[in-house]
C-alpha cells in the first residue's frame, strides 16, 4: 500500500507542474495585464498538437519539436494579443468574455484540422526507472525536470534581472514602473507572449505523456486557475506549488475516495482556501 | 411595462409563419433568454459575477422530473418543491459565498467551483440520475385552457406559446424587481459596494437575494429545457452552460431588461441561419462573442441606448 500511495504521490507532483506551469502563465497575466486568459488551456493544446505534429508527421527529433511548438504557441499568443487582448486591458470581465470566445475558434481550428479522434505520439524516451519498489518512466521524470527549470528560471530571472524588476514594479504600481522607463505596453505584450509559450511548452511535454484531444485545454486551465488561486495570485513560487498540492491531492484523494469525483477534491480544497485564506496559502493577509 | 410589451408581437409569429425552424429557433431563444435574464439580475443589475446559474438550470430539469416521476406529482405542482430545493441551495452557496465577502474573480471563481461540483454529484449519481446517459423525459406540462380544458403541451406550436408567455412573465417579474426599491439597491452595490454599505444598505442581504432570484429562474429555464427537448443529461450543467448565458447577456447588453433576450436570439439564431458545419459553428460562436464584447462593450441593445434602463 504504502508504494501505491508513494506512487501516486510522485504521479500527483508530475501532474501538478503541469498545472503549475499553466497557472504560472495564468499568475503572470493577471498581474501584468489584469485579466485571466481562459484560453491558455487551448495554448496548451496548441503546443501539444504542434509537438505531436512536428514528432510524428515532419519527423522532427522532439527536442526540436518541443521549441518549434513554444514557438507556434508563442506566435499565436502574439497575434491573439495583437488581435483581441490589447483591447481588453486590465478589463476582467471583458477578458474573460473574449478568452471564452477564443476558446471556441481555436478548439474548432483543431477539430477542423486534426479531427476528434485522440492522437498518440509514438514513444519519444521509452523506459522507465526503478527506485525501490516504485516505477516511474523517464518521459515522466523528464518532463517533471523540464518544466520545474523553465518555472525556476522564471522565478530567477523575475527576481534578478532588470527585466524581471520592471515586470514586478509594474504588477505593484503601474504609474511609477511608467514613469521610471518601463515601457509598459511592451512588457504586457511581453508576458501576454510569454503565458501562452509557457502553456505551449507544457502542452508539447504533455504530448510525449499522454493521448491527445482538441478538448484537453479545459481541463488543464481549470486547474491551473485553481493552483493560481491556491496559491495566491502574483505569486510565482507558488503557483508551481499550487499545481503540485492540487495534483497530489487529486492522486492521492482517488485512492481512498471514489475516483468519479477526482476533480472534486481540488476544488472543495480551494473553496476552503478561499474562504479561510483569501490571498491563497502563500499570500500575505492583509 | 415597456420592454414586455415589445414581446407581445411576438405571439404573432405562428400566424405569420408555419417555419418549424424559426418557431424551434425561437422556442430555444425564449428558453435560454430567460436564463439570460436571471443571470443578468444577479450580474447587469447588482454587478455580481456568480456562474453557479447553468448548475441551478440543470438542477431544475432534474428535480423536476424525478419528482414528477418518483412522487406522481403533475408538473406545475413538481415546480414547487423544486423551486424549495433551489431556493435553499442557492442561499446556501450564495450565504458561504457572500459572507466571507468574495468578489468579481474570487466569486467568480468559488461559484463556478460549486457549479462544477454539483455537476459530479448529478454525473456520479446513477442511481437516481442515471449518470452520462441522462434522463429521458416522458411527461409533458399541461395546461389548463379555457374552453379545451386541461391540454398536454405538446407540439411546436403549444411549446412556443408556452415558452413566449414564460418569458413574458419573467420579464415583467424582472422589470417589477429592478424598477422597485430592491433594484435600486442592486445598482447602489453594483456601483459602489462600500458606499451603498455606508448608507445602510444590507449589502449581504441584498447579494444574496439577487443571487436566488437569479438561480430559480436560472431553474425555471432549465426546466422548460428539459421538458422541451424531452432529454435530461449532465453537460446541461456544464460551466459552458453558464458562459453561454454570460455570452447572451453581454452581447444583448447588460442592465437592460430585453437585452439578454436579443443577445440569446441572435446566439441560438444566427448559426442556424449560416449553413455552417458543427466545428465553423463553434468556430462562428466564438467570433460573434468576440467582437461583441470588443466592438460593441454596451451590447446591441446598448447600441439603441433610448431603449437602455437608466438606473
Amino acid at each position: 500500500m504504502t508504494q501505491v500511495i508513494l506512487g501516486q504521490f510522485l504521479n500527483g507532483i508530475i501532474v501538478g507542474t503541469l498545472y503549475g506551469i499553466i497557472a504560472l502563465g495564468v499568475t503572470l497575466t493577471f498581474g501584468i495585464t489584469g485579466i485571466v486568459n481562459f484560453a491558455l488551456g487551448q495554448f496548451m493544446m496548441i503546443g501539444a498538437y504542434a509537438a505531436w505534429h512536428f514528432t510524428d508527421i515532419t519527423h522532427l527529433p522532439y527536442p526540436v519539436s518541443v521549441v518549434l511548438a513554444v514557438l507556434v504557441a508563442g506566435l499565436a499568443g502574439f497575434l491573439s494579443d495583437r488581435a483581441l487582448f490589447q483591447f481588453t486591458r486590465n478589463n476582467l470581465v471583458n477578458g474573460l468574455l473574449v478568452s471564452i470566445g477564443l476558446i471556441s475558434v481555436i478548439e474548432s481550428g483543431a477539430l477542423l484540422l486534426y479531427t476528434a479522434t485522440p492522437k498518440n505520439m509514438d514513444f519519444v524516451l521509452s523506459g522507465s526507472w526503478t527506485v525501490g519498489a516504485i516505477t516511474i518512466s523517464r518521459m515522466k521524470v523528464v518532463t517533471f525536470g523540464v518544466l520545474l527549470a523553465v518555472i525556476g528560471l522564471t522565478w530567477l530571472a523575475l527576481a534578478n534581472t532588470w527585466l524581471g524588476r520592471a515586470t514586478r514594479a509594474y504588477a505593484q504600481n503601474p504609474e511609477a514602473a511608467m514613469l521610471m522607463g518601463v515601457r509598459t505596453e511592451m512588457l504586457q505584450v511581453g508576458v501576454s507572449v510569454y503565458s501562452c509559450a509557457l502553456a505551449g511548452m507544457g502542452g508539447a511535454l504533455y504530448a510525449g505523456l499522454y493521448s491527445l484531444e482538441p478538448s484537453m485545454g479545459a481541463l488543464f486551465i481549470l486547474k491551473g486557475v485553481e493552483a493560481a488561486i491556491l496559491a495566491g495570485v502574483g505569486n510565482l513560487a507558488g503557483a508551481l506549488v499550487g499545481g503540485i498540492i492540487l495534483g497530489v491531492t487529486e492522486s492521492i484523494g482517488s485512492l481512498f475516495l471514489p475516483t468519479a469525483f477526482r476533480d472534486a477534491y481540488g476544488l472543495v480544497f480551494l473553496v476552503a482556501i478561499l474562504l479561510f485564506r483569501p490571498s491563497g496559502l502563500f499570500g500575505s493577509q492583509k | 411595462m415597456s420592454a414586455a410589451w415589445l414581446l407581445l408581437p411576438l405571439y404573432l409569429v405562428p400566424v405569420v409563419s408555419h417555419s418549424e425552424v424559426l418557431l424551434t429557433i425561437l422556442i430555444f431563444t425564449y428558453i435560454l433568454g430567460i436564463l439570460a435574464i436571471a443571470f443578468n439580475i444577479v450580474f447587469g443589475y447588482a454587478g455580481q459575477l456568480t456562474m453557479f446559474h447553468g448548475a441551478a438550470f440543470g438542477i431544475g430539469a432534474y428535480a423536476t422530473y424525478l419528482i414528477l416521476t418518483k412522487f406522481g406529482l403533475p408538473f406545475w405542482l413538481a415546480l414547487v418543491p423544486m423551486f424549495g430545493g433551489i431556493l435553499v441551495l442557492s442561499l446556501l452557496v450564495g450565504w458561504i459565498c457572500f459572507k466571507f465577502r468574495l468578489r468579481e474573480f474570487y466569486l467568480a471563481v468559488v461559484t463556478l467551483a460549486f457549479s462544477e461540483l454539483t455537476r459530479l454529484v448529478v454525473l456520479n449519481w446513477n442511481s437516481v440520475t442515471n449518470g452520462t446517459l441522462g434522463l429521458l423525459v416522458l411527461d409533458k406540462p399541461t395546461v389548463w385552457l379555457p374552453g379545451t380544458g386541461i391540454v398536454k403541451v405538446d407540439g411546436t406550436l403549444a411549446w412556443y406559446l408556452l415558452t413566449l408567455t414564460s418569458l413574458c412573465l419573467v420579464t415583467v417579474l424582472s422589470q417589477v424587481l429592478v424598477r422597485s426599491w430592491v433594484g435600486r439597491n442592486f445598482a447602489a452595490i453594483r456601483l459602489n459596494e462600500d458606499l451603498a454599505q455606508t448608507l445602510g444598505i444590507n449589502t449581504f442581504r441584498y447579494k444574496l437575494l439577487a443571487f436566488t432570484v437569479s438561480n430559480v429562474l436560472a431553474a425555471f429555464a432549465g426546466v422548460l429545457f428539459g421538458f422541451y427537448t424531452n432529454y435530461i443529461e449532465p453537460s446541461q450543467l456544464s460551466i459552458t452552460q453558464s458562459l453561454d448565458a454570460i455570452a447572451m447577456v453581454l452581447l444583448g447588453g447588460m442592465g437592460s431588461i430585453l437585452g439578454p433576450v436579443v443577445g440569446a436570439f441572435l446566439l441560438t439564431g444566427l448559426p442556424h441561419v449560416i449553413e455552417f458545419s458543427a466545428e465553423l459553428r463553434a468556430a462562428a460562436y466564438g467570433a460573434i462573442l468576440i467582437l461583441a464584447i470588443l466592438v460593441m462593450p454596451r451590447g446591441i441593445v446598448g447600441l439603441f441606448s433610448r431603449w437602455r434602463h437608466v438606473s
